[in-house]
């Protein structure tokens, strides 16, 4: 994967781009919005990391002048602007997603592969994934299926292994799971999402499988490897 | 003090009174003087006609004839000695056939000059009728009291306008001053307030009353809540202090040199600095949030929203986090009640009470959540049958960084029940804790909204 960094700050964008390279994506800088601009124009990039506040203008103004020349890759705005209002504004504007300083690499990192993974559905429109190996999703009844048995969730433990199950094999940070599967725009400074995927867990070893994998200090995968 | 007891003067305010007074006594007067005139007038006037009418009406009602009118004019003269009125008879040719006075003025009423006694000219008023056969019969009436009334009366009037008028003046100088003396207590307290700062201070309020003593309750109302507003706002910055010394303390002993070498105290070392790190964020954000809310600013939008749906869904989602801390969440009864209110918001306000259930409570604790209609309103109580708050502490909880006696740790950011409570005004409801012994209940009114 090839990602485009713009971000003026030095230090930031040599953090950003060495924890890109050794998460294995190839990462190219730009420390100003023309710059950004034209290295986004002339090279294929799968991914962008946006600074939301550049020294020649802002983000949003670059990724609109950017759409009006032609399409633009998944892009992740970065601001130090924490606000829910902030945040709104920056997904108005075309951003993908939209973290707030100061960030964990691994957060950058899995947010920055949930929406370059999540780029060739969004025509589709419905991205739900049914089956990760033998496990599969029954929305009709809201359960969880492995093989001939299946065991029946609430609305938010479907909800989760959903998202789970289209992250397959990538890691899911804890706010990222509660930005997209409860939709708090609030950090609930709680076990909201420890305490859910404990029982979530606990339900799907009742199907007799264990593929949630717990990266401290990060967050979840689902090995789609435990799903055989 | 001394300044502020000083007779400040009444200002403008007392020459404007005094101005409007002397002229509504200008105008008394005028008025007074215009009315008793044409009351005279019309008396005079009311006489000449009623006589009149005696002289030219026989009893058996028929007009008089000249010659009878003569020979009454020549009985009265006979009868009457004096009289403010004469009576005069002029045949059709002028000559004067009855009576003294050689006055002929046009026929009706009219004000005439005539020679008293044939020496002093005097004012009078007369009443003309020219008779059928052409005869002018003259009433002339001049009464000595309604001159010496008329005399009287300008004198009068001038004088009771000047006495009114300086009564009038003495009076507004009076309620001057003393409005000024009840208003000089209550800017000698803005005067040290704003000089010393010190926001202790109270509009006295012995000696007031009616207006004065409202207003001085309204300006002592605002200095109260403003003393709890700067109150809260110097508590805030001594806690927010306090609760951010603690993981910052802590994250420099974790930052030793001596966690060098060894890896896995190192990696230890680095693990618990990050907590601390998100501990402080943490409290910044909901800082933020606390500001965000309080000051409309949180991004969402509001709408009608089914209660009941929302504290379904927080409760399934709580659930499992109340369970890990050894505690159980119920539900019910659960009525359904829509508010006006904003989703985002409502579910943070849910989200922050049941994790303080989770957090402040012992392991056993049982809370239920339910939902009613009550007239108006939409109640939801979130109950619990743990240890409770102490009286004193149930007001102190809901301010930043306060936290009950009972909470041994000081773990979350301390601005849970604060944001509640910002949420909970934003959406012109009403926060309450109320005892239950043993327990606390966490009563939340909301107005309801009825969904057509």
């Amino acid at each position: 994967m090839r990602c485009l960094v713009i971000e003026d700050d030095p230090v930031i964008a040599g953090h950003i781009v060495g924890g890109l390279g050794a998460a294995g994506i190839e990462a190219t800088w730009a420390a100003n919005a023309a710059q950004g601009l034209a290295r986004g124009r002339e090279g294929a990039f799968d991914s962008v990391v946006l600074d939301r506040l550049l020294p020649d203008g802002n983000g949003i103004d670059l990724l609109r002048t950017w759409r009006r020349h032609g399409p633009v890759p998944p892009v992740l705005m970065l601001s130090a602007l924490g606000s829910v209002k902030d945040r709104i504004d920056g997904l108005e504007s075309g951003a993908d997603d939209y973290l707030a300083k100061p960030f964990h690499m691994a957060e950058l990192v899995a947010r920055l592969n949930a929406i370059a993974r999540r780029a060739p559905l969004r025509e589709g429109g419905d991205v739900a994934v049914r089956a990760v190996g033998r496990l599969r999703l029954d929305p009709s009844r809201h359960a969880a299926c492995f093989g001939a048995a299946s065991v029946e969730l609430n609305r938010k433990l479907y909800s989760l292994l959903a998202h789970l199950m289209l992250h397959a094999d990538r890691l899911v940070t804890r706010d990222m799971l509660l930005e997209h599967v409860w939709g708090y725009s609030f950090s609930p400074g709680t076990n909201i999402v420890e305490s859910n995927m404990s029982r979530l867990r606990t339900r799907l070893q009742d199907l007799g499988i264990d593929p949630i994998l717990t990266r401290r200090g990060e967050g979840y995968v689902l090995l789609a490897g435990a799903c055989r | 003090m001394e300044q502020a007891a000083r007779w400040p003067g009444a200002g403008r305010i007392f020459f404007l009174f005094g101005g409007v007074f002397a002229l509504a006594m200008v105008l008394m007067g005028s008025v007074v003087f215009v009315v008793v005139e044409r009351t005279v007038a019309m008396r005079i006037d009311a006489d000449l006609l009623h006589h009149e009418g005696k002289f030219l009406r026989v009893p058996s009602g028929r007009a008089a004839t000249s010659d009878e009118v003569a020979a009454r004019i020549r009985d009265w003269q006979a009868r009457k000695i004096t009289s403010e009125r004469t009576y005069s008879l002029f045949a059709p040719d002028g000559r004067l056939v009855a009576g003294r006075l050689y006055l002929r003025p046009q026929p009706g009423l009219s004000d005439v000059m005539f020679l008293g006694g044939g020496r002093t000219w005097q004012r009078g008023r007369a009443l003309a009728e020219r008779l059928r056969d052409g005869s002018l019969f003259v009433i002339v009436q001049h009464s000595e009291t309604a001159a010496s009334l008329r005399a009287l009366l300008l004198p009068l009037v001038l004088a009771t306008f000047v006495a009114a008028l300086a009564a009038g003046l003495g009076a507004t100088w009076l309620f001057a001053h003393l409005t000024a003396r009840r208003l000089a207590a209550t800017g000698a307290t803005a005067d040290a307030i704003a000089e010393a700062g010190d926001l202790s201070r109270r509009v006295p309020m012995h000696g007031l009353d009616g207006m004065f003593a409202r207003q001085a309750e309204s300006l002592n109302r605002m200095l109260d809540r403003m003393e709890s507003l700067v109150e809260t706002q110097r508590h805030f910055a001594s806690a927010l202090a306090h609760d951010l010394r603690t993981p910052l303390t802590r994250l420099s002993t974790l930052l030793t040199p001596d966690i060098t070498g060894d890896e896995e105290r190192l990696r230890h070392a680095i693990e618990a600095g990050m907590r601390e790190c998100g501990g402080i964020i943490a409290i910044f954000d909901a800082l933020l949030r606390l500001a965000e809310i309080e000051g409309g600013r949180h991004g969402g939008a509001m709408v009608d929203l089914s209660l009941d749906a929302v504290v379904e869904d927080v409760a399934e989602t709580m659930e499992p986090v109340i369970a890990d801390a050894g505690g159980t969440l119920l539900r019910g009864p659960m009525q359904s009640a829509a508010i006006h209110g904003d989703p985002g918001l409502i579910t943070q306000l849910l989200v922050n009470l049941l994790q303080n259930v989770a957090t402040h409570t012992p392991a056993g604790t049982c809370a239920r959540l339910s939902l009613t209609r009550q007239a108006d309103d939409v109640v939801l109580v979130l109950a619990d049958n743990g240890p409770g708050l102490p009286h004193a502490d149930r007001a102190r909880v809901l301010r930043p960084f306060e936290r009950g006696a009972g909470a041994a740790d000081r773990r979350g950011s301390g601005l849970g029940l604060s944001i509640a409570q910002a949420i909970v005004r934003f959406h012109r409801g009403r926060i309450d804790l109320v005892d239950t012994g043993p327990g606390l209940e966490v009563r939340i009114t909301f107005p309801a909204v009825v969904v057509v």
